[in-house]
């Protein structure tokens, strides 16, 4: 112990980031909450802006990546400087990272409600705040691994492994998923179409779930749960082999979020069998943080923090096996565009991701300002109320999905759809989004209280900013002695541990992603698929904007339920234009993929004015300011170029005359207007008419010769 | 035996959960009795898996007890043993059902003993045991995969598993018969050729109710037009009576914007409905929409069915 150095801890970071996490936890919730209102009350959507569609979004990216996001990096930058016994590598690039940070979730917050988005599901940000979240993600990572190389401890705990493989994967993922031709800077077109697009999604999608929200915060349950137990981790084993078979296993699991779609059915075989496969893995994570418990039990039920803890854990071991059984084929053709899939996921957020950053929290607030929590009572009650929350939220959501399955599936004896108007599905729902409204209110309020007394405890303390430490140099690794474990070698070795967290968690992607975009056959060609017509595209881009794939799917699945009701189902083929794909993943409105031809243009036209009008008790928002806005065909041209370089056959030139093309067929759905009885002068000139113009084109383009390509 | 009581408990749970499966999948197709052909050869799948991996636990234990007996033998006799007979022996202070507790199911190193196996470094004073693996966490895993290795080879590998596509064809198929075998014999099997004129007022009413749902947003609560055709004038664009009424309902007129009815609709609802629009025929409601088409007559029809 010759050579003990003095440093000193970077508490004020840590602080940083934990205020950032529950100040935008409580805005990300409370988007939630309105959201969930405006499903009961659709006059609470304050067109053009606050609508459902453009809120959605937000409150996904807030509470991922603002509420957990921050979390994370406030678990992150305290524990590991701990378990390293080193400050972080560099004081400047941690707060780069911190306000970096921040200044996209700003950003985020004002391009959602402006409906600037790709649609990808929390992908959704454009390019120009893609760029700044790599850039920002590149400074987290070189601050971890400065620190990681500076440290002055020999091995590597089992925390570090998880950040450093979310590091990693984080970082594919964002990368791979953003490939985009940027078009202006607020709109780009993804590199992949259609079915390849819709993989790229869900493996990013599924995996925003596992990197984001999973390994950190298993990184996270191994520093702070046996911290505040004080008691040793169960099993050195488990951590080994539960971590390197969840980062390999999880990336398959992608395609489960696509079956009965029109991926190939090979592909979603590999989705549900890897979710399976998954089971295991992610309990090992649940069983060493509930068995490092033993002997502690007792305190578990004084503590608030053990407490918090104890449900996050249960509620990732229940998240973590219903997810798999929603994997199965049968289940998931249940399960999937209904509120059950919504219920499962916040069971995950609010339990696990919601109860692990408190019971986080209220462990560092009083270390950190070297004082005694305000109120336990507070606490006690933070955690009662936040745990009725998640169930009175849940339980409605299982019931209201299960029951709307059943509806959308059941057939009379004569062979007809029993409830054959998708409206009466919906409301015969509405008293379940009530209960839900209910229990997400309880939620919020108690997180309210958690915020209150994280106030006050910080009131009656003083900030520790710099915590002062002192440990030995790092001395060079010498050989293992013979005996010890194998695994102790690379945790030795972070660099190692770095390149074979990449190679494990690539396989999955390039087995399943590789064929699918290079090798031809994995999508059938439907001659009679035609490009969208430049006033469609504008149509769909409006849609897009306007988050109507938030609710509308256009996934035709394979049953009997679905093709009586929406028609012919959903070919792979009929997407290769589709830039970004639409599937979508939620049926909260009825699935548009064959709406074109439907109803005529001015029913359409009836009812973005007042949905109600059209469909007495519609809950859809109303968009008359569709009829209002200029149509803006300003970026066309680009649009056909772009759109061109990435492989859609518009035919030479065309872009010049785009414009021209757009006008006259916008013209065309006016004289139709007309001839319907809407009198609206200058309609034509408005977005409503590309609307109508591309949901009027959807799904038709097999129908011109149906038989032909089946 | 906890691992066989469990064995026995995964098949219990697993059929009430295939006749779940089962019971939904048949809201889906039909109301069919005994099981889909799909979902009986996903049981027996999973019956066999389960089956072979119980045969494996039985030759599993029996080397263990066999080892045993040989150890037991060896070390009255003074033979030097083997580690892994050594091992059989030394839980001889056990009785039978604790051992095989702490081979197939649990093995925690009691709480009082922990210090033997806590590992030699610490993290920020967090110091790490080294329990063995949870042996029923091991079991789950692999029989996870041995699921997914035989789901696989049902699905692509070599067994006979059908594709999404058929699955599809089958269920149309097989909803097409069951639908002809409800309606074969059924008085309001009623089709465009043979239906007549409801007169009666509660047909009408019923007509009236289904109309008010599903027809009144395009074609006004009055039969007046909006975004569809008026009801209440003679002119009609695709021929007046009830049976062209009721071929429009059934089939729509899809380039028009009239959606088809006849999945949504039974044949004796369109009946009532189409005999309900019919007597909308000059009630003049207010803001009528302009005749479109041709003046229907009803000698007309009569010609045309003569």
């Amino acid at each position: 112990m010759s050579n003990v150095q003095q440093f000193q801890y970077d508490n004020k970071i840590v602080r940083a980031f934990g205020m950032a996490s529950f100040i935008f936890g409580v805005v990300g919730m409370l988007v939630g909450l309105i959201i969930a209102l405006q499903l009961i009350y659709p006059s609470l959507n304050l067109g053009p802006y606050l609508t459902f569609g453009r809120l959605r979004p937000l409150h996904t990216n807030a509470v991922i990546f603002a509420f957990v996001g921050n979390g994370i990096f406030m678990g992150v930058y305290y524990s590991l400087q701990r378990l390293l016994k080193a400050r972080m590598w560099s004081d400047t690039l941690s707060w780069i990272h911190f306000w970096g940070w921040q200044i996209i979730i700003a950003c985020a917050a004002v391009t959602l409600p402006m409906g600037f988005t790709t649609s990808g599901e929390y992908s959704e940000l454009i390019w120009p705040l893609d760029i700044l979240i790599t850039l920002i993600w590149v400074v987290f990572g070189v601050n971890m691994f400065g620190t990681i190389l500076t440290r002055r401890e020999n091995h590597l705990y089992v925390a570090i492994w998880f950040y450093i493989a979310t590091w990693v994967t984080v970082a594919v993922l964002h990368i791979v998923r953003s490939l985009e031709l940027p078009v202006t800077w607020t709109l780009s077109y993804p590199v992949f179409s259609g079915v390849q697009e819709a993989l790229v999604q869900w493996w990013y999608g599924h995996n925003a779930v596992a990197f984001f929200l999973t390994t950190p915060y298993l990184g996270m349950m191994y520093y702070f749960l046996p911290k505040a137990a004080n008691r040793p981790v169960y099993s050195y084993k488990l951590s080994i082999i539960h971590f390197w078979a969840l980062i390999f296993i999880y990336i398959w699991a992608g395609p489960h979020h696509l079956l009965y779609s029109s991926m190939p059915d090979w592909v979603q075989s590999l989705g549900t069998v890897f979710s399976i496969m998954l089971i295991a893995p992610s309990w090992g994570g649940m069983l060493n943080g509930l068995l490092t418990l033993r002997g502690a039990w007792d305190r578990v039920r004084q503590d608030p923090v053990l407490k918090f803890m104890v449900v996050a854990v249960t509620a990732y071991g229940m998240a973590t096996f219903e997810g798999p059984m929603l994997s199965i084929k049968t289940v998931n053709a249940i399960s999937h565009f209904t509120d059950w899939t919504i219920a499962h996921v916040h069971v995950g957020a609010l339990g696990w991701n919601g109860f692990l950053t408190f019971g986080a929290l209220y462990w560092l607030w009083p270390r950190m300002y070297r004082t005694q929590l305000y109120s336990t009572n507070l606490a006690n009650t933070h955690f009662w109320l936040g745990t009725l929350g998640i169930v009175i939220y849940a339980v409605p959501l299982y019931w209201a999905g299960w029951t709307q399955a059943l509806m959308w599936k059941e057939f009379t004896p004569e062979g007809t759809l029993a409830w054959g108007n998708f409206l009466d599905t919906v409301t015969q729902i509405m008293p379940m989004y009530m209960m839900r409204a209910v229990g997400g209110t309880l939620f919020f309020v108690s997180v309210l209280i958690g915020v209150y007394n994280l106030f006050k405890t910080a009131q009656q303390g003083t900030f520790l900013a710099n915590e002062p430490a002192e440990a030995p140099a790092r001395e060079k690794l010498l050989a293992p002695a013979t005996g010890q474990y194998w695994h102790r070698w690379i945790e030795g070795r972070p660099m190692q541990m770095l390149l074979w967290s990449t190679v494990l968690i690539a396989i999955g992607g390039i087995v399943q992603i590789i064929p699918m975009v290079f090798i031809e056959n994995q999508v059938p060609k439907i001659s009679t698929v035609q490009p969208y017509t430049p006033l469609e595209l504008t149509g769909r881009d409006i849609y897009i904007k306007e988050g109507c794939v938030g609710c509308h799917s256009q996934m035709i699945r394979p049953f009997r339920s679905e093709t009586e009701r929406y028609g012919e189902y959903s070919k792979s083929g009929e997407y290769i234009y589709d830039r970004p794909f639409l599937w979508g993943s939620k049926r909260t409105g009825p699935d548009l993929m064959r709406e074109g031809g439907r109803y005529p243009d001015s029913w359409h036209y009836n009812h973005m004015i007042d949905p109600t009008s059209m469909s007495p008790g519609s809950i859809m928002p109303a968009y008359p300011h569709l009829a209002e806005q200029p149509l803006d065909l300003s970026d066309l041209p680009a649009k056909i170029t772009a759109l061109r370089k990435l492989g859609t056959p518009y035919p030479r030139d065309f872009e010049k005359y785009a414009v021209g093309n757009a006008q006259e067929q916008a013209q065309k759905v006016a004289r139709n207007l007309a001839a319907e009885g809407v009198k609206d002068k200058g309609i034509e000139n408005t977005e409503m008419v590309a609307i109508i113009a591309y949901l009027q084109r959807l799904g038709t383009d097999i129908k011109a010769q149906p038989q032909a390509d089946k | 035996m906890k691992s066989k009581q469990l064995l026995l408990l995964a098949v219990l749970l697993a059929v009430p959960l295939m006749g779940w499966g089962q019971a939904t999948q048949s809201a889906a197709t039909t109301t069919q009795k005994g099981l889909p052909d799909i979902m009986s050869l996903l049981l027996f799948i999973a019956g066999a898996l389960l089956f072979i991996v119980a045969m494996v636990y039985v030759v599993k234990v029996n080397q263990f007890l066999y080892k045993r007996v040989v150890s037991l033998e060896a070390q009255k006799s003074g033979v030097a043993l083997t580690d892994e007979a050594a091992e059989a022996v030394a839980v001889q202070g056990d009785d039978f059902w604790t051992r095989m507790r702490r081979k197939y199911w649990e093995d925690a190193v009691p709480i009082e003993r922990e210090g033997e196996i806590t590992m030699h470094h610490a993290y920020d004073g967090i110091r790490e045991l080294d329990n063995r693996l949870p042996p029923w966490w091991v079991n789950m895993f692999i029989l996870t995969i041995v699921w997914s290795v035989g789901y696989m080879w049902y699905y692509h590998w070599g067994g006979n598993g059908p594709s999404q596509a058929e699955e599809y064809e089958k269920s149309m198929e097989k909803a097409k018969k069951e639908r002809a075998i409800a309606l074969a014999g059924r008085a309001d099997a009623v089709d465009e050729s043979n239906v007549t004129v409801l007169t009666d007022a509660s047909a009408l009413g019923e007509g009236e109710l289904i109309y008010k749902n599903v027809c009144a947003a395009c074609h006004g609560q009055q039969g007046e037009g909006t975004v569809g055709p008026n009801f209440t004038d003679e002119y009609w664009i695709h021929g007046g009576g009830i049976k062209n009424i009721f071929r429009v309902i059934k089939y729509g007129v899809p380039e028009k914007g009239m959606i088809s009815w006849q999945s949504q609709l039974k044949p004796a609802d369109m009946q009532k409905v189409a005999s309900y629009i019919l007597t909308m025929q000059g009630t003049n409601p207010p803001n009528p929409k302009a005749p479109q088409g041709e003046i229907w007559k009803e000698e007309t029809e009569q010609k045309a069915v003569e």
